[in-house]
């Protein structure tokens, strides 16, 4: 074995491989790729592991998620505007769809090209893209640390609860939309969020630790390093199909919930594809698969009957659902820099 | 017979402090890797360690991780011709940065190591503001183009270091043969730096799969890389089919090592 | 037309000059001005960088985090290259194998297996736990404690590999001279050896200290987004807010701030290169 042949057959080895990975399309086949965004967490799972394979086998092509909070695809979708955007299909929360529409990003849902969208509810459709889903927030709680749901969100100051309670930054829905919840059962205002900031600043002692993103926030739990925080009902039922012991209390003040659609998003790379995926979510079969253990999404699709744990901590039917409390997104939006910016600077453990 | 026990004793301390040290930081070094290839044949949910049992399944469901295959196919593509450019401009570079006292090759030099220094994250910014600027978008040929510039300094630095253990004497034999520079190059040197080459196209290979900062800008959701797919299920959904993908890659870093050493004598470019 | 050597370092410059320097100078340019579209020069970019004490912090903190790992690498990491030094060929192929592992290993996944093993249920917990030295489970992810053990882990090699370089070229002579002189191993040690791999242990310190100050993913993934150093900074400038002049001042400061400290180090590290010379 002379060191020549060694080089020269592994030389002949390398330009083969090399061959064949300068040609990667030949490789992998050609099929279309649709770009869509979506949350981290349930949706992304739901999405996965529902909507990609029924979308695969009614139009044969594949999807490549976008995992991306609502706020940092607006970032995006501003960043690339006047060229080819980073997805096709956006997921917003309902703040997220205001400023979208004012800055140009998403075109008006083509109706004509989606044959679920009449099957939605009347308030679900909306021309810029349908409502597919409501987020309700709570309290989130270890049930085997704490006996006994917490009924009001100042429970969370209890000295008990030293050490225990988590936070999640701002940049996620549930970190705005918690700070504006408080704000107004405190009495500030879109305008004043002194009250807001005072109470988390009294909460200071008690918290243990500030999720930096969904996932780690979803890894305190996991990891018992939490008992009680300010939670999604959707997280909350994903991380109970994981084993984790985490119930929802809605607090007497009542449910905060917000609606989440999905759009179009201008100067797409392939827009008939991203109708059909929008339109793969809609269908009443569809929308009832999600609706089961562990995803529970709330569905939009006037033909499926609530059922499951929507029923038992959130509303007996879609009427109630109408009623939970939103949020004046179109005072708050403004605000959002600045809210991070107070938080990052005010709130340290 | 006093000092000779002194000096014993002084020897044995060092010697022991010195290997405790390192033995902390030997376990500190390889533990990690150990673990995460260990959790990842975990049979349970979650990334608790020592897993509950051991199973394959989540190296299954790697299976069905289309989109992370997609992800290091692409990776795998610019790795690719990153390792390519960067071998062949690297190594005439080096070429001419070893024959020359010019201050102008110095310089080049520093310039031509500069990105081992500076944050590559500035760089991977700067490099989207420019492409922006010129009215492009982000694509693979601009990626790898990126990944080059934080990739060739590692072939730089073992063929330079190559070059330099060669013997000048030898080519003056060769000149003096009669051969040609372009023969002389192909006879002579190239087979003696070798080994330094492939030991530098083996790191810029390294370097460019794994690079994080200047994919994270000049790479979007159409164009994945593995290593940013990976953040982002880190950060969105840390399920263990993570550990399984980091325990792929970790095997397959370690086979590429061992050949790299018995091909091109990796650990012995390191010295 | 001949080609003379010098020439064959122009393909390599060419790409430089087109996909390096420009894209920098680019950079610059944009710090300088108001907004994307470069419709005003303005130095307002850096004055607010400089006035607000938070961005102000982040630097500062930013340039203590790679003086603690680089502290501590050079602590585990000296011994590693001394013992490396003094091994028989055989030994020291496998303690460098070892030693470049992690570095060759994706950084995403060096951290990652971190997050497992600091988290509270984590390897280490379970050991402190478990020996008793702790009552309570350490908290030390998303702290600056669990950033600096990682950087230290991720970077040990660059730490490692120019010491022992230096450590082998030292004439051995030296050494036995001193313990024939009557000198402890400790003395030797400090009086001889140390000062004589100065050059191999600045050298050591300039790679770890700007690795770790630039190591962007293992400052985010084990820091988390409430611990913010100048990387993440510019990335949620950039990305985030959008704000890219802002963002490109925050980028050329870092520049120069790193270029400062490694053109110190190595005016030490030549000055300390007369210490061993003839």
């Amino acid at each position: 074995m002379t060191p020549t042949m060694n080089r020269r057959r592994f030389l002949g080895a390398a330009g083969a491989l090399g061959a064949a990975l300068a040609a990667p399309r030949l490789a992998l086949g050609e099929s279309k790729t649709l770009v869509a965004a979506t949350f981290p967490g349930t949706w992304s799972e739901a999405d996965r592991q529902v909507i990609l394979p029924a979308f695969k086998q009614a139009t044969g092509a594949t999807v490549t998620q976008s995992i991306i909070l609502g706020t940092d695809q607006v970032a995006r979708l501003v960043a690339a505007k006047g060229n080819k955007p980073p997805f096709d299909v956006a997921f917003f929360d309902a703040p997220q769809v205001i400023d979208a529409v004012r800055e140009g990003l998403i075109v008006e849902y083509p109706v004509d090209k989606s044959p679920n969208f009449k099957e939605l509810l009347p308030s679900a459709q909306d021309k810029w893209g349908p409502r597919i889903t409501m987020q309700v927030i709570g309290i989130g709680y270890n049930p085997s640390k704490i006996t006994g749901p917490p009924q009001s969100w100042d429970d969370l100051l209890d000295p008990k609860y030293k050490g225990r309670v988590g936070l999640t930054a701002l940049n996620s829905q549930l970190g705005i939309a918690f700070l504006a919840e408080i704000n107004r059962i405190k009495g500030g205002s879109e305008e004043n969020f002194d009250p807001a900031f005072k109470f988390l600043k009294e909460l200071l002692p008690n918290v243990g630790a500030i999720g930096a993103n969904l996932g780690a926030f979803a890894t305190l739990w996991q990891q018992e390093q939490i008992d009680i925080a300010p939670y999604n009902f959707n997280f909350v039922q994903t991380l109970k199909a994981k084993d984790v012991p985490v119930e929802l209390s809605i607090p007497a003040t009542g449910p905060v919930g917000w609606s989440t659609s999905l759009h179009v998003v201008a100067n797409a790379a392939e827009p008939e594809l991203a109708v059909q995926y929008i339109d793969t979510h809609l269908g009443a079969a569809i929308q009832g698969q999600l609706l089961k253990p562990p995803y529970d999404v709330i569905p939009t699709n006037a033909k499926v009957t609530l059922s499951g744990a929507i029923t038992t901590s959130l509303a007996k039917t879609q009427d109630d659902l109408a009623k939970i409390r939103t949020l004046n997104w179109e005072k708050l939006n403004p605000q959002r820099g600045a809210l991070i910016d107070r938080f990052n600077r005010e709130i340290k453990i | 017979m006093a000092a000779r026990s002194r000096i014993r004793w002084d020897r044995l301390s060092l010697l022991f402090v010195f290997g405790l040290l390192s033995a902390i930081a030997l376990v500190f070094l390889i533990a990690p890797t150990l673990i995460v290839l260990i959790t990842s044949f975990t049979a349970s949910q979650s990334l608790k360690f020592p897993p509950d049992g051991l199973s394959l399944q989540w190296y299954a469901a790697l299976l069905d991780a289309d989109q992370m295959q997609r992800a290091a196919w692409n990776s795998l593509v610019v790795a690719f011709w990153t390792t390519l450019i960067a071998v062949v401009l690297g190594t005439s570079a080096a070429l001419a940065i070893a024959r020359s006292r010019s201050p102008w090759l110095r310089a080049a030099d520093t310039l031509f190591m500069s990105p081992l220094l500076l944050p590559a994250l500035a760089f991977g910014f700067a490099a989207l503001i420019f492409i922006n600027r010129l009215g492009f978008t982000p694509n693979i040929p601009f990626l790898v183009l990126g990944h080059v510039i934080v990739c060739v300094p590692f072939v730089l630095r073992t063929t330079l270091a190559s070059l330099s253990q060669l013997d000048p004497a030898i080519l003056e034999a060769s000149k003096s043969l009669g051969a040609g520079r372009l023969m002389t190059f192909r006879r002579i040197t190239l087979p003696l730096i070798a080994s330094g080459v492939s030991a530098g196209g083996f790191l810029a290979f390294m370097a460019s799969f794994d690079n994080v900062p200047v994919s994270l800008f000049l790479a979007d959701e159409r164009t994945e890389m593995l290593p940013i797919h990976l953040w982002q299920q880190i950060e969105t959904n840390l399920d263990v089919r993570t550990a399984a993908a980091s325990g792929l890659i970790v095997m397959a870093t370690l086979l590429l090592m061992v050949l790299a050493e018995r091909f091109a004598g990796l650990t012995r470019q390191m010295r | 037309m001949r080609v003379s050597d010098s020439m064959l370092a122009l393909p390599l410059t060419a790409i430089f000059v087109a996909c390096f320097v420009a894209p920098l100078a680019v950079l610059l340019l944009l710090s300088l001005h108001g907004d994307i579209s470069m419709t005003g020069w303005t130095l307002g970019n850096y004055a607010k960088f400089f006035t607000d004490r938070f961005n102000y912090s982040i630097l500062v903190e930013t340039l203590l985090l790679g003086l603690k790992a680089t502290l501590v690498c050079l602590i585990f990491g000296f011994p590693i290259a001394w013992l490396c030094s003094r091994a028989s060929p055989r030994w020291q192929s496998v303690l460098l194998f070892l030693v470049i592992l992690p570095i060759l290993t994706s950084v995403v996944v060096r951290t990652f297996s971190w997050i497992v093993i600091l988290g509270r249920q984590g390897v280490l917990n379970q050991i402190v736990l478990g020996l008793h030295l702790s009552h309570e489970p350490l908290r030390l992810l998303y702290t600056e404690v669990g950033v600096v053990i990682v950087l230290a882990q991720v970077q040990m090699p660059l730490m490692v590999l120019p010491i022992l370089a230096v450590l082998s070229k030292i004439d051995p002579n030296l050494a036995d001279a001193s313990r024939v002189l009557g000198a402890g191993e400790w003395r030797t040690l400090w009086r001889v050896t140390l000062p004589l791999s100065l050059p191999g242990v600045i050298a050591g310190c300039i790679l770890t200290y700007s690795a770790s100050i630039t190591a962007f993913v293992t400052q985010s993934l084990i820091g988390g987004a409430r611990l913010i150093y100048m990387p993440l900074h510019i990335y949620q400038q950039a990305v985030g807010a959008n704000n890219w002049p802002f963002a490109a001042a925050v980028s050329i400061i870092f520049m120069v701030t790193v270029m400062i400290v490694v053109a110190v180090l190595s005016a030490i590290g030549r000055r300390s290169e007369t210490y061993g010379g003839a």
